[in-house]
């Protein structure tokens, strides 16, 4: 063998094609170097993956320099590497290189024994990115699992508070034998099951959030329909607690999720109202660029330096707050962070002790043109012509009172509804003022045309009126229509009543009787 | 209608079957006079579908007979009743589509603009003041009562109105003069009719208020520009349905113009001229059309005419499936491609064709600061984005 090799080396061009054939076949990149440093054999596998080969009889030293700017290797820096390399000829080593083409590439060079150098050149790509993914799910692994540790520990203390009490407090009353005590322990119990509930809700959510079920959908909406339902939330226990709250209502469009924005703010202003015990909190915006920050401005008793970064920590309560009974789960500016997380907005706190706090989320500006404002909802009880308009209808039968009274309130009519005169008379003199009456013809002891007269004196006014009948008898229609009143036979159809009360209501001079 | 009807059969009509046809007069549009030919192209006539224009006198009374025919009618009607009568009986009313969006979008749609002018700086308004006056037809309260719900939300007050005047009307003086005791920063017209609203705005301007003008529909004819002259320049007015500036709309004005001469007014014609195309093609799908009481055939036009994404010269019409009516667009779809544009225009020289300006991506010019009005907040900036050519300097007259 040793003769062989010897011989093999004297003269490359003589190898045997079968072994240059083999060569060529192997899936990795081969070169060999003579202790000259001159390249005695590269293989055809090589040549394919590099883009750039060491041409026969090359010196090491020119190759490297020429692979080094050839870029088809990803370096830092090329002439140290070069001074590495040559440096290390017929060393042992191996390093893996990322080529301009995306793979990584792993090069393995050993000494021969006659003091040149061989190396192989293997595609290592698929199981680099491997070894990468499962390293980066290893690490989230473990750094979830440690989070849930730290949040279960922390659930488990929380829960336990309020079902300690609890269980006292079963135990206490079932002994007590004053009522009042008693009482007072029932509601010191039901604040307990409150804190529970509340916690329970919030790990609910947190555990959505991070099992990532929740999916943000990005739309343009006002942001003055949030701050409205804010208000009317938050309005009770504000006043509760004696402090202003105020909502200075933005005219903006912006993008994010409308839902999840709504649960970062309403975090943050139950939060301020928490902890706020004189003054008040104040909600507004502020542009900043192509930004509006939405900002909790308190007068609560503020976040001390050392605080400020762990308040977004899940159950964090700033110190002094665990001695009262009910200060909240230390889970909502948590649950904040990580919706603000999801929707990628930044969240923001400028505070000083004893003087109030600030919080903030900024979300970019929406396209005003694809804003989601109430008016999606195409309905004639938002905009119809009959909006709002009040009108007495009186009718004896149950059915047809209550679908007619359907009918007109789908057409955002405010229907005051009677069976007979002494209810219409009743509603009237009662103060409901209205615009148009409605009256069967055939009530039970008296006409309508009798009922519109008694109201009419009622109200004091001609208020404009029409008669509905079953009853097409041609006298009791000219009778109808003698009083000076239109007239809908039943079942009267909707257009029908429609076109005259648009007529009665808004062009009086369009009425003619019909024939 | 005969330009739809005269290039269709030249196409060779519906599966070899030409077209034919048959026109009636509804007059003053009352519900009679519409109920009346409804009631005659159906029984004298044996029609297989109507399709027309608007006729928005009898609130949907024509949809009875109709509906007992079971035929296909199709209308630009533009009204917020098509909506409840459908969906109070879908069955019944299969056959009734409404082909341009409800009166009921030009609220929304109005309140969005206005506060795109404000919001991209291409005008700052002297306040959050809006009024509000409507005329007394339906359509016109319809419209005011919407602009007023949508008004809030997007940073408006109402500081007058919605004030239901007694139209049809040449006297505006009186309420111009309540309403400049208000002062708004802008005033909006619900009143559709193109004569009086051109009074209007020569009242308005013998003494003109510091706020923008709108006008309803009426004041895109050319009637108005003729009565108001130089006083219309600056006026902004909008349609939920009008013929687009692009290569298909212009086409569509050049063969139009052809047909019935210069002057012919192409933008009306588009209306009648898409829905007989749209229905041409949804009875072709169908294979064939349906006389009166064939309920099954007509059912099978319907869903083609339902399920089919048509784009007219003047957009897109795309049922809605529970309202039968074309969705509008920007409101109610962000798609152009889904939707009928509802389209602003001002008028920039009276003498010259009303100037698109919005919305995107058929607009052809720019915004410009009324006349009559003061800059204030430095110059006016250009619209966001498409890279349109250089205002035209305000006040063209």
């Amino acid at each position: 063998m040793a003769e062989k090799a010897d011989h093999e080396t004297d003269i490359p061009s003589a190898l045997d094609p079968a072994v240059l054939a083999g060569l060529d076949a192997l899936p990795s990149g081969i070169t060999i170097w003579r202790p000259d440093r001159r390249l005695v054999h590269v293989n055809e596998t090589l040549r394919r993956t590099l883009g750039i080969a060491p041409a026969s009889g090359e010196l090491f030293d020119d190759f490297m320099i020429r692979l080094a700017h050839s870029r088809e290797v990803v370096l830092e820096d090329p002439n140290r590497w070069v001074r590495e390399e040559i440096a290390d000829f017929g060393q042992e080593k191996s390093a893996d290189y990322i080529l301009a083409a995306g793979l990584v590439m792993n090069v393995t060079q050993r000494p021969t024994r006659d003091g040149g150098m061989a190396a192989t050149y293997s595609d290592v790509t698929t199981t680099k990115r491997n070894e990468h993914a499962l390293r980066e799910a290893k690490e989230t692994a473990e750094a979830t699992d440690e989070a849930k540790s730290r949040f279960l520990r922390a659930a488990n203390h929380d829960l336990r508070q309020p079902l300690a009490s609890l269980k006292i407090l079963i135990y206490s009353c079932m002994r007590e034998a004053d009522e009042e005590t008693r009482a007072e322990m029932l509601h010191a119990m039901s604040v307990a099951a409150l804190i529970m509930e509340d916690l329970l809700g919030a790990l609910l959510q947190i555990g959505q959030l991070d099992a990532g079920r929740i999916k943000p959908r990005v739309t343009s909406f006002q942001l003055s329909q949030l701050f409205e339902r804010l208000n009317i939330q938050f309005r009770h226990q504000a006043e509760e607690k004696g402090l202003r709250l105020r909502f200075v209502t933005p005219r903006d469009t912006v993008a994010t999720d409308r839902a999840l924005l709504e649960r970062i703010l309403s975090n943050f202003v139950a939060n301020a109202i928490r902890f706020t015990e004189v003054g008040g909190v104040v909600i507004g915006c502020r542009k900043e660029g192509k930004l509006l920050r939405v900002e909790i401005v308190d007068t609560g008793r503020g976040i001390k330096d050392a605080d400020r970064e762990r308040v977004f920590d899940e159950f964090y309560r700033v110190t002094d707050e665990r001695r009262s009974e009910k200060t909240g789960l230390g889970l909502g500016l948590n649950i904040v962070r990580r919706l603000a997380d999801l929707l990628e907005l930044p969240v923001g706190l400028r505070s000083r002790s004893g003087h109030g706090s600030i919080f903030s989320v900024t979300v970019p500006f929406g396209n005003i043109w694809h804003s989601e404002g109430g008016d999606a909802e195409i309905s004639e009880a938002v905009a119809g012509e009959f909006v709002g308009v009040p009108v007495l209808l009186v009718e004896d039968d149950d059915i047809l009172r209550r679908s007619m009274t359907q009918l007109l309130q789908r057409w955002g009519i405010e229907v005051h509804a009677a069976a007979n005169e002494d209810e219409a008379l009743r509603l009237a003199r009662g103060g409901a003022q209205v615009r148009l009456i409605i009256a069967d013809y055939n009530l039970t002891s008296r006409t309508g045309l009798e009922v519109v007269r008694e109201l009419r004196k009622a109200f004091g006014t001609e208020t404009p009126a029409f008669i509905v009948t079953a009853d097409a008898e041609p006298k009791v229609l000219n009778g109808i229509r003698e009083a000076g009143l239109p007239v809908l036979i039943k079942p009267a159809s909707p257009p029908r009543l429609r076109v005259l009360m648009h007529n009665l209501l808004f062009e009086p001079e369009q009425i003619r009787r019909p024939d | 209608m005969t330009l739809a009807v005269e290039e269709l059969n030249a196409q060779g009509g519906l599966l070899g079957r030409k077209f034919q046809p048959i026109f009636a007069d509804t007059c003053r549009q009352t519900a009679e006079e519409v109920v009346g030919a409804a009631r005659m192209l159906i029984e004298k006539h044996q029609v297989h579908a109507i399709i027309c224009g608007y006729n928005i006198g009898p609130q949907n009374s024509e949809y009875e007979p109709i509906a007992d025919a079971g035929i296909i009618y199709v209308h630009a009607n533009t009204l917020l009743q098509h909506h409840d009568t459908i969906m109070s009986d879908p069955k019944r009313y299969f056959g009734c589509f409404m082909a341009d969006p409800a009166d009921y979008w030009y609220g929304p749609g109005f309140i969005k603009f206005i506060s795109w002018l404000r919001d991209t700086g291409q005008w700052t308004p002297s306040s959050d003041r809006l009024a509000i006056i409507a005329g007394s037809k339906p359509y016109s309260i319809v419209i005011a009562q919407s602009m007023a719900a949508a008004a809030v939300d997007y940073g408006w007050r109402l500081c007058f109105g919605p004030k239901i005047v007694q139209t049809p009307t040449t006297e505006w003086r009186q309420v111009i003069d309540e309403v400049r005791a208000t002062n708004p920063a802008v005033v909006a017209n619900t009143h559709f009719y193109a004569g009086d609203l051109a009074y209007f705005q020569r009242q308005f301007m013998e003494n003109p208020i510091d706020c923008l003008v709108y006008l309803q529909y009426g004041a895109m004819h050319r009637t108005f520009a003729d009565i108001a002259q130089e006083a219309s320049v600056g006026i902004i007015v909008s349609s939920v349905i009008g013929l687009l500036r692009d290569e298909v709309g212009k086409s569509f004005e050049a063969r139009y113009n052809a047909r019935f001469g210069e002057g012919a007014s192409a933008t009306i014609g588009c209306q009648s001229y898409s829905n007989m195309h749209h229905y041409a093609v949804a009875a072709a799908m169908a294979g064939g059309s349906g006389a009166p009481g064939d309920f099954e055939q007509n059912r099978r036009v319907a869903r083609a005419l339902k399920g089919m994404i048509y784009r007219s010269v003047h957009g897109t019409i795309r049922y809605h499936p529970d309202w039968q009516a074309a969705v509008p667009y920007p409101v109610v779809t962000h798609d152009p491609s889904l939707g009928m544009p509802h389209i602003f225009y001002q008028i920039h020289d009276h003498r010259k064709p009303l100037s698109m300006i919005a919305p995107e991506p058929y607009n052809t010019e720019r915004f410009i600061l009324p006349p009559w009005m003061s800059r204030r907040g430095g110059l006016q900036k250009p619209a966001s984005a498409n890279g349109l050519g250089p205002g035209r300097p305000a006040g063209g007259a």
